[in-house]
């Protein structure tokens, strides 16, 4: 049960940590009885962070069941190293496959449908090794594996959708914090735009009302906010490593549009508002009832693993 | 030795073939193969680079052992490694088989001089300038042939009798191909279906000189080859293995002249022509008699070469004299053409022309299918040269295979580092066409995908209103000179597919002197 006090709390706690450049802060912690559907944790261990973050909001058991077969979405699209982060960090794309391996899933499949060229996104940004690894699959995004479906989407209606990604039982969303050109930001809901194919070109004009019909066209089970890099400029793929800031933080929560409202308070001075009501993709989102813009209320935890 | 020979044949073939499939990206920077090892043991390549551009190549002492082997032994090359003399082989097959018994009385035998005549004008005309080499060339004929024309059609009828197949849906059998299919991409079959302007014609002419084996065994080695030429020349004298026919022995059967890969008249004894000997050995392995012997001698064992008829030498040599200029100006570009893009590492265009031999292997290893031939974008002297085309495919900005696989330095081999410093054209807008200006809507995939660092592509911002008359931000891209490098991801990227509303163009390129900023 949240009380008054409790929000206060973590309110001025967070507030603090945000202001402070000392790491070494108080984890706040929520009640056994009031379990959480949204955590944030900070610790230099990216593997170690995913782990404690998805554990907070219940562990991969809540997420994924035995026999699954998951679909695990990180950004792979840009010809970019780690450390440029343009793409998912492969230490937490490897924790995530291990943890959704450990709840029991039949088969993990990590893919993305590619700006640059995939061989070599595979391969720079370190996801394939690091998640065949962990032992999922990580195919290439072939044309012909694409199925025309009606995403009954405000924008986007009939479109080519990524077989793999509509016939896995569970989708989990693994998304990069970055500056985007265009959007501003992107987050999670933007990087949805990977599992569908055609002409996603188009998209670009109406990219708020886009993203929030993929959003709800493939429901996410679970995202998972890569933040232990954020690119905050010259984005979304970024340009030299002045661009990139290391926060060591991973979000993690079944709500996309709480992840995306969380995501918008990371970047700071570096986008024109930190209040992601301002975003029309997150306004949008929130009117047609996929999540809360509130990221903070309703089960809010902050753990610090140093 | 007619086995051994066949062996040596078929495993450099499969090792051409083998290199021909890994010029392509494999999963790292650096190729590691040396994919581009049969041009670096031509010496009509190094010959015509060192002719025409004053180039000397390290990688051209490789060149020297096949002339040294040549020196010694004759054509051994043509016969026993080279890859168009393997599939030409292979087509002679029946001719070989059903020819009658016509020794001297060859009703091709006269066009033997031809190739002499190619190479002399090939040779002429580099020491003027032209580099005509590669068009005629066997092994970049070969590899020309194969990547532009042969290759791209292979793949489409293998994928679609895949997709095919599976389309079927047959239980089990449809899943194991579907899954056999993936995985043959980007090992055997190519990652994307390559496509390439002029394939048409390429693969033609290609065509055409693999169906002269059914006119004539090896019409191409016999008559038109001007690698063949230049090692018959090289060879005459082939001290270490001659072919030595003994009067006495032999019964005039004439099977030898028949069963001959080159036409090189064994029989009468002493008309053996040494030059046109591809040192198939199959007139001694034929002989009834055991008349033809193969050994080292200095005696002039054959007498038979044609004569090269110094009038007809000559006169190639002055058609060469008098096509060079008209080749370099008829057509020639006045000004800077601007669709001409050449890749990052390019030699300044008079020495890239002189230097490039139209191998096509910077466009079979171009990672996006934008390298393509030219047709007249560099004039005649650069029919075949390769271009950007960033319609088809852009210049990806962390690969510089082109300049890993150029066999004679017309593309420099360069670090990543310095290919990304290299301008090869300028990305400007239509302001009439792209979206934001002329529809009044976002779009800006151009600048999402501009790699340049500081992104090239910038965005002018201003308020505007959309259809129902909501405030929104407007951002306008704009091309900032000083940080484009050309690589046309956004003209490829631009949703504008038929006439794209930004369009990179030749101008600004770092090797010449047509800059637009100072």
């Amino acid at each position: 049960m949240s009380t008054r006090r409790s929000f206060l709390k973590t309110l001025a706690g967070t507030a603090a940590l945000c202001l402070s450049p000392v790491r070494e802060l108080a984890a706040f912690t929520l009640g056994e009885s009031d379990p959480a559907s949204f955590s944030v944790v900070r610790g230099a261990n990216p593997e170690a962070a995913a782990r404690k973050a998805v554990e907070l909001i219940g562990g991969m058991k809540s997420f994924v069941s035995t026999g699954d077969v998951v679909f695990i979405k990180p950004n792979i699209s840009w010809d970019k190293k780690p450390e440029q982060a343009a793409t998912t960090n492969p230490r937490v794309v490897e924790a995530v496959v291990r943890m959704v391996k450990e709840a029991g899933a039949k088969e993990i499949i990590v893919a993305d449908n590619t700006c640059n060229d995939a061989r070599r996104t595979y391969k720079r940004s370190g996801i394939r090794e690091a998640a065949e690894r962990a032992g999922a699959e990580v195919p290439f995004v072939e044309k012909r594996k694409f199925v025309q479906r009606n995403l009954g989407g405000e924008v986007i209606t009939t479109w080519e959708v990524y077989q793999k990604a509509i016939e896995a039982d569970k989708i989990i969303n693994l998304p990069i914090a970055k500056h985007h050109g265009l959007s501003s930001v992107t987050l999670s809901m933007k990087n949805l735009m990977g599992l569908i194919g055609g002409r996603r070109d188009l998209l670009h004009q109406k990219l708020p009302q886009s993203i929030v019909d993929l959003t709800a066209y493939f429901k996410p089970a679970l995202t998972i906010l890569d933040a232990v890099r954020i690119l905050k400029a010259n984005g979304p793929q970024g340009s030299t490593l002045n661009d990139v800031e290391k926060l060591d933080l991973i979000a993690a929560s079944p709500d996309p549009v709480r992840i995306d409202a969380f995501g918008i308070t990371l970047f700071g001075e570096s986008v024109k508002s930190n209040n992601p009501l301002d975003y029309p993709h997150i306004e949008m989102a929130r009117k047609r009832g996929l999540g809360r813009a509130d990221y903070r209320n309703g089960g809010y935890i902050e753990v610090n693993l140093g | 030795m007619k086995n051994l020979r066949r062996l040596s044949q078929i495993l450099f073939l499969i090792l051409f073939l083998i290199l021909f499939i890994q010029t392509e990206y494999k999963g790292n920077d650096q190729l590691g193969l040396p994919v581009k090892l049969f041009l670096d043991f031509d010496p009509l390549i190094a010959l015509s680079a060192l002719l025409a551009a004053h180039t000397v190549r390290v990688i051209f002492l490789l060149s020297l052992i096949t002339i040294l082997l040549t020196v010694l032994l004759g054509r051994v090359f043509c016969g026993w490694i080279c890859p168009l003399g393997t599939l030409n082989t292979f087509f002679s097959y029946f001719k070989m088989r059903s020819a009658g018994p016509k020794a001297d009385g060859a009703p091709f035998a006269p066009l033997r001089r031809i190739k002499y005549f190619i190479l002399i004008f090939i040779l002429v005309a580099a020491l003027l300038g032209w580099n005509s080499a590669g068009f005629l060339d066997p092994i970049s004929l070969t590899i020309r042939s194969l990547a532009l024309g042969y290759n791209p059609a292979a793949n489409l009828m293998v994928r679609s009798a895949f997709e095919f197949i599976v389309s079927l849906g047959i239980p089990g059998l449809s899943s194991s191909l579907d899954s056999l299919y993936s995985s043959l991409t980007g090992v055997i079959l190519a990652f994307e279906q390559p496509v390439f302007r002029q394939m048409i014609p390429i693969a033609l002419i290609f065509t055409a000189i693999l169906a002269l084996n059914f006119l004539s065994p090896r019409f191409w080695c016999r008559y038109l080859c001007p690698l063949g030429a230049l090692l018959g020349l090289l060879g005459t004298k082939q001290p270490l293995a001659r072919v030595d026919v003994n009067d006495k022995k032999c019964i005039a059967c004439r099977r030898c002249n028949q069963a001959c890969q080159g036409e090189a008249t064994p029989f009468p004894a002493g008309k053996w022509a040494s030059r046109e000997c591809l040192a198939c050995f199959n007139c001694r392995d034929i002989c009834p008699a055991a008349a033809v012997s193969i050994h080292p001698t200095r005696e002039k064992t054959g007498r038979g070469n044609v004569d090269l008829q110094r009038r007809w030498l000559l006169a190639c040599g002055l058609g060469a004299v008098v096509s060079v200029p008209l080749v370099k100006l008829g057509g020639g570009p006045q000004r800077q053409n601007p669709e001409l893009i050449r890749p990052p590492g390019a030699l300044g265009e008079d020495e890239f022309l002189r230097t490039c031999v139209k191998c096509g292997e910077c466009m079979k290893v171009c990672l996006t299918n934008g390298l393509q031939p030219t047709f007249a974008q560099a004039g005649l002297e650069g029919f075949w040269t390769p271009l950007l085309v960033p319609r088809l495919g852009y210049c990806e900005y962390n690969c510089n295979l082109c300049s890993q696989v150029c066999p004679t330095g017309a593309i420099q081999k360069i670090t990543l580092e310095e290919k990304q410093n290299i301008r090869i054209g300028l990305a400007m807008f239509d302001r009439n066409r792209c979206i934001p200006y002329a529809l009044g809507r976002n779009c800006g995939v151009c600048e999402e995908h501009c790699p340049a660092p500081g992104k090239a592509i910038k965005f002018h911002e201003e308020e505007a209103r959309d259809e129902r008359g909501e405030k929104f931000t407007l951002k306008k891209p704009f091309v900032d000179p000083h940080l484009c490098i050309g690589c046309g991801i956004c003209e490829n990227k631009c949703p504008f597919v038929d006439i794209p509303a930004v369009r990179v163009t030749s101008i600004n390129e770092s090797r010449g002197e047509y800059k637009l900023y100072l």
